[in-house]
């Protein structure tokens, strides 16, 4: 192929992130000797409009047939400039982006002149790469208007109500059998006391209105084989038991659940109570009819004896789905204390904030545990966050504000209750602030513990005694007197997320789904066309979770509605005649993207371009060096190789 | 004033900061005709001017310029810069009228290359607001090096109309004969992202901000950090003295009755965290303190930067500063209440940092007139659904994107417009 000759070069001060440590203008005039460098500038700016558009100029007025700006980092710009190349009818494969800001001006800033002879020789390479750089045109595919949405918290379905409303299909996949996720057990809500179940029938009953949403419950995705734009996903759909048409009778329904013989911990109520195989969480839960656990269930078939409406002889159900996008809101669960963490497990008045809120939903006019009458409760803070030496480094965001907002509740509720916080400093930020100052005002105490030394939660005759040195009286060592003690656990990643897997969308350090940058591209993963939102990122409260699933589902959305999507260009490509299968390129590729075909009398290696993310993992692997990535052929890299030699 | 034909679009972004910017490229991509409305010269709002932001340390130029280049760039947004809207009407179901007033700049934009022959030649020397202060500015000129659109302006108030960049412009671009233009304007809904404002703390008269020269703003320090910053390190105002031992005091303007904003302001303690941190970078032997009452440092990654700090030898001390006075050397001594011990302390530093809190911007509510749009107790726009529809406001077709609603980080604003583009495309769709 033809070398290109005549070049453009842009060298970028950054404002001074580059041109303090690097000469900006030495490096232009070392790479303007180059012959085949035709134009060559520093800007203070390169991807400042103005700049851009001065690169449009020269492409079109010098006829340039390559360009190479040395600037930032690819994954900041490299897209930007391919923009300018194209608006400028270059090919944006002709685009050559060389970093000498995160890999050269910043990483030596204290040897100014050696970074600037690096940066030379980094430009140089550049050059040297847009010398064979291949025009490459995008593939385009086509891409159903429909999108998957897995999880039905409040985030799953508002995303759902969102896509539907933006004209997209919608499939919401629900694994537990009545919807709504955490809020639906949260009783009272900040910031508007509206309480959970409220705020989950405004969502089901909006979602029931569409025609364009088909909701499964007890139902999950158990694989998936497609790509952006044609997503080939298996649901599996437990039995409910319950035939489709059953009309709820509270009363009978409340025969047949005391008739089913299997008696469970109630996981809705953080198994502070217990609950049958047959059961239904709160009257107006959603879907209106009960479930039958499976796990659970032995088919004794009592509950069949008194209603009509039952049939354990309901198998799974496998629906296949094709979808352009997938939406992940799958939530979080909460921290759980390990046995003895604060004596949880160990001293019998210990439980958590979940277990609080579900012990208010659950008491009557008093608050009332184990049959004692609460009369003062401790609460100690960032349970399972903040750890110091542990795995959760984060901060849980939502825990401070709930903790209380629930101690108000309380306050409210119920007479002669004294709350007191073990906290390690309150983090109610923005407006939330103004339920911190409501319940000091209340009379709430709070005390503050060091980092490196928590309050101890032990026995005392009857009763249990929270012991902490309070930072907030100069370190004075306080005892108090607790008949129910609440950890304030924070948010985790849900430990069963083997969808994380299916979808192959990564994880961050903290193991919450991880966007590819919290400004850029909030809600998008790595893998094209799966999206995530709500607290499956991270912990966030209702608000935000619904704030980002917004702005999901028009995401998702504007990728789908055209009906295809164009493909990067940059993937591997697969010398037939050279290939002899020996399958390693197979064994190498993170994301499936590479099948047997026959060609030729022969099998060979056959790249899927849909799932083909350019990452090279096949390259090195192939024996034969059958395998070349376009966008990084052998040509262009070892024409860098030999320019760095130079 | 002149008087245009009337104009029409989907829909009207109030506010051109990171917020509106991205609501408008998200309603843009799915193929809604969006006017972009911005008061001020340029587009950018207050994320332009950062340096780096957290939690990523990403340069925040770098991120803003080319959302800003996007959006000016995008065939489905017309954008009014140095322009403002007043009097919207709901006059029915999705059909809003509204005037936009678009002012002089008594520079021809379209002529205008940007060569800054004018500002260069231009006798008046004054304040640069977009440093803060820090240094001037000529009285017709480019905001500032990176801004978009980059065409001057003549500030009328300071200049003396000497006539001199009329006469050195080489291609006739300044025009003193320029009026404010009024043009009607139709939209099916309105999306409001007119930001946030900056506590004044000459408010708060014990921290001597404008009486002792070495006491700075977190958004002066911003400045200073920035990769155009002005001085091209960081100097004391005072002597110009490089500072080797800075004190941050937090929720200055913020969880504080007296000053009648008892709200937390949720950016500045991440802020002054990542301050502290560039500080260290720029300045290796200097020290940096910071005077809290807790660190909120609750977002994603925010925790583990605060721990990074804290790694790196920003040291943290509790306790809220009573007072500061000033020694003869420009040094100050700051008084505090140092709560892990309970004593009153005094520090002496040399260079202090206030680290301001968030104000509601009180005009977004003047541009409504019927119905009028509500706000909440501390006078940013109420959320009337704030779980179910959190960009949803009191007129149904008008939503909140961004720090119009209360403080938010970058991060939350991104959020935040893009939930407000997506309530507002189903609105104008059903
Ligand atoms: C004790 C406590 C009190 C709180 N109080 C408040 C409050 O007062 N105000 C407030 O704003 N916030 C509050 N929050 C936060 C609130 O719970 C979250 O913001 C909210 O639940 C996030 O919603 P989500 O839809 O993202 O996640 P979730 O509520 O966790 O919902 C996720 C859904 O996805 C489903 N799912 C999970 N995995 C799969 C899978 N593989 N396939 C299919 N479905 C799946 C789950 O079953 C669930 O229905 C509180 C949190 C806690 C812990
Ligand atoms: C010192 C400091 C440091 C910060 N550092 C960080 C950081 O590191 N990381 C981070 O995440 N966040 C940081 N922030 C917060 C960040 O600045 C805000 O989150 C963000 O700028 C909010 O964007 P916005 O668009 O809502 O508001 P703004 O940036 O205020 O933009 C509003 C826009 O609307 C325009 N406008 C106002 N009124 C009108 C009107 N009537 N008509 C037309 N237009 C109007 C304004 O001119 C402006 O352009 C920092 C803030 C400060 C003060
Ligand atoms: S929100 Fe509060 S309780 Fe929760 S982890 Fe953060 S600091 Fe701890
Ligand atoms: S006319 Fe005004 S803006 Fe122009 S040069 Fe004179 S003072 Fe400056
Ligand atoms: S007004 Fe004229 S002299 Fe001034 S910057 Fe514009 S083109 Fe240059
Ligand atoms: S964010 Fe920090 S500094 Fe700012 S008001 Fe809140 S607590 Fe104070």
């Amino acid at each position: 192929m033809e070398e290109k000759r005549n070049i453009g070069v842009y060298i970028c001060q950054c404002g001074s992130n580059i041109s303090d440590y690097v000469d900006v203008e030495k490096v232009r005039e070392e790479v303007a000797k180059i012959n085949h460098v035709s134009i060559s500038k520093t800007t203070m700016f390169a991807c400042a409009d103005a700049t851009q558009n001065e690169i449009v100029q020269d492409i079109q007025e010098n006829n340039l047939d390559a360009i190479v700006v040395a600037s930032c980092s690819p994954k900041l710009h490299l897209d930007t400039f391919k923009n300018v190349a194209e608006r400028a009818g270059l090919n944006p494969y002709n685009y050559v982006q060389v970093n000498i800001r995160e890999q050269c001006s910043w990483a030596h800033s204290d040897k100014p002149v050696q970074a600037t002879e690096k940066a030379i020789q980094l430009v140089k390479a550049g050059i040297a790469r847009a010398g064979y750089s291949e025009a490459l045109i995008k593939t385009k595919i086509s891409a159903e208007n429909v999108v998957v949405v897995v999880g039905a918290g409040v985030s799953g379905m508002r995303s759902a109500i969102e896509l539907a409303d933006l004209g997209s299909y919608v499939y919401l996949i629900e694994r537990e059998y009545f919807v709504g996720g955490r809020v639906a057990q949260w009783g009272e809500l900040f910031t508007t006391n509206e309480t959970g179940k409220e705020t989950i029938r405004r969502l089901y009953n909006k979602l029931m209105e569409y025609k364009n949403i088909t909701l499964f419950t007890g139902a999950e995705i158990i694989s998936n084989t497609g790509t952006v734009g044609n997503f080939d996903i298996q649901v599996k759909i437990r039995p409910r038991y319950i035939k489709p048409g059953c009309k709820v009778d509270p009363e009978k329904l409340q025969k047949v659940i005391d008739a089913c013989p299997v008696e469970i911990p109630d996981v809705f109520n953080f198994n502070l109570t217990t609950c049958k195989a047959i059961y239904k969480n709160f009257e107006s839960e959603f879907p209106e009819i009960p479930a039958i656990d499976p796990e659970h269930c032995t088919r004794c078939g009592e509950c069949e004896k008194l209603c009509d409406d039952i049939d354990l002889g309901q198998k799974d159900e496998f629906v296949n789905i094709k979808a352009g996008a997938i939406l992940i809101n799958t939530g979080y669960d909460p921290y759980e204390p390990k046995t003895g963490e604060f004596g949880y497990k160990e001293i019998e008045n210990v439980i958590t904030l979940p277990q609080l809120k579900r012990l208010i939903e659950l008491s009557g006019k008093e608050l009332i545990y184990k049959n004692k009458k609460i009369h003062n409760i401790g609460y100690i803070y960032c349970v399972g966050s903040r750890q110091k030496d542990g795995e959760n480094k984060y901060c849980s965001r939502y825990c401070c504000t709930s903790t209380i907002y629930t101690s108000i509740v309380i306050k409210n509720k119920y007479k002669d209750i004294h709350n007191f916080h073990f906290d390690k400093s309150i983090r109610t930020y923005g407006k939330l602030e103004l339920l911190y100052r409501e319940a000091s005002e209340n009379g709430d105490i709070f005390l503050q513990f060091w980092d490196e030394d928590p309050p101890v939660v032990s026995r005392n005759g009857n009763g249990t005694v929270v012991s902490i040195k309070d930072m907030l009286s100069s370190g004075k060592e306080l005892e108090v007197d607790c008949d129910l003690v609440v950890l304030v656990t924070g948010m985790v990643p849900r430990q069963d997320n083997k969808i994380a897997d299916i979808l192959k969308a990564p994880l961050g350090r903290d193991k919450f789904f991880n966007e590819i940058h919290p400004k850029l591209r909030p809600v998008e993963t790595v893998i094209d066309g799966v999206l995530i939102s709500g607290a499956c990122q991270g912990p966030k409260n209702i608000s935000e979770s619904v704030k980002s699933s917004l702005s999901a589902a028009s995401k998702a959305n504007s990728l789908v509605k055209k009906g295809e999507i164009e493909l990067k260009p940059t993937i591997a490509f697969i010398d037939k005649n050279a290939c002899v299968w020996c399958d390693e390129c197979l064994k190498a590729c993170p994301f499936d993207a590479i099948i047997k075909v026959q060609s030729d009398g022969k099998d060979v290696a056959e790249i899927v371009e849909a799932k083909c993310k350019g990452g090279g993992m096949c390259l090195p692997v192939c024996p034969e060096n059958a395998i070349n990535l376009k966008g990084y052929t052998d040509n262009e890299m070892e024409a860098m190789i030999t320019a760095l030699a130079d | 004033m002149e008087q245009q034909n009337e104009l029409s679009f989907d829909t009207l972004v109030i506010g051109g900061g990171i917020a509106g910017s991205e609501a408008a490229i998200n309603l843009a991509n799915l193929d809604y005709k969006v006017i972009l409305v911005e008061k001020d010269l340029s587009l950018g709002g207050k994320m332009i001017h950062l340096s780096k932001v957290f939690p990523t340390l990403d340069c925040s130029a770098c991120i803003t310029t080319p959302k800003v280049s996007e959006t000016i760039r995008h065939p489905n947004i017309t954008i009014y810069t140095y322009s403002e809207v007043k009097n919207i009407v709901k006059v029915s179901d999705k059909k809003f009228t509204a005037t936009l007033v678009k002012k002089p700049r008594y520079v021809n934009e379209d002529l205008c290359t940007g060569c800054q022959e004018c500002e260069d030649k231009c006798p008046v020397v004054v304040k640069d607001q977009y440093q803060y202060d820090l240094v001037g500015r000529k009285a017709v000129y480019v905001p500032f090096s990176i801004a978009n659109p980059r065409v001057v302006n003549i500030d009328i108030e300071n200049c003396i109309l000497c006539g001199i960049c009329e006469k050195v412009c080489p291609v006739d671009a300044i025009d003193f004969t320029q009026e404010a233009v009024e043009i009607p304007l139709t939209v099916k809904s309105v999306i409001i992202a007119t930001g946030f404002e900056l506590f004044d703390p000459t408010q708060i008269l014990r921290y001597g901000f404008g009486k002792f020269k070495n006491v700075v703003t977190a958004m002066q320090m911003e400045r200073q950090l920035v990769p155009t910053r002005p001085y091209n390190s960081v100097l004391r105002p005072k002597d110009g003295k490089m500072p080797d031992n800075i004190a941050y005091i937090l929720c200055t303007g913020s969880r504080d009755e007296t000053v009648g904003n008892p709200i937390c302001s949720q950016i500045c303690c991440m802020y002054s965290v990542k301050q502290a941190q560039l500080l260290l970078g720029a300045l290796p032997m200097a020290d940096v303190s910071i005077y809290c009452m807790d660190i909120r440092a609750f977002g994603k990654g925010f925790c583990e930067f605060y721990q990074q700090s804290i790694g790196m030898g920003v040291e943290f001390h509790k306790g809220k500063v009573a007072k500061v006075t000033e020694k003869e050397n420009g040094n100050l001594i700051l008084r505090y209440e140092n709560i892990e011990n309970g004593k009153i302390t005094e520090v002496e530093h040399d260079l202090v940092v206030l680290s301001i809190g968030v104000l509601p911007n009180p005009e977004a509510k003047l541009l409504f007139n019927s119905p009028v749009i509500e706000s909440d107790e501390f006078n940013y726009i109420k959320q009337t659904d704030e779980l179910v529809c959190p960009p949803q406001t009191n007129i149904e077709g008008v939503y909140v994107a961004g720090t119009s609603s209360g403080p938010m980080d970058i991060p939350d604003s991104i959020l935040s417009a893009g939930a407000a583009s997506a309530c507002s495309a189903n609105y104008i769709r059903n």
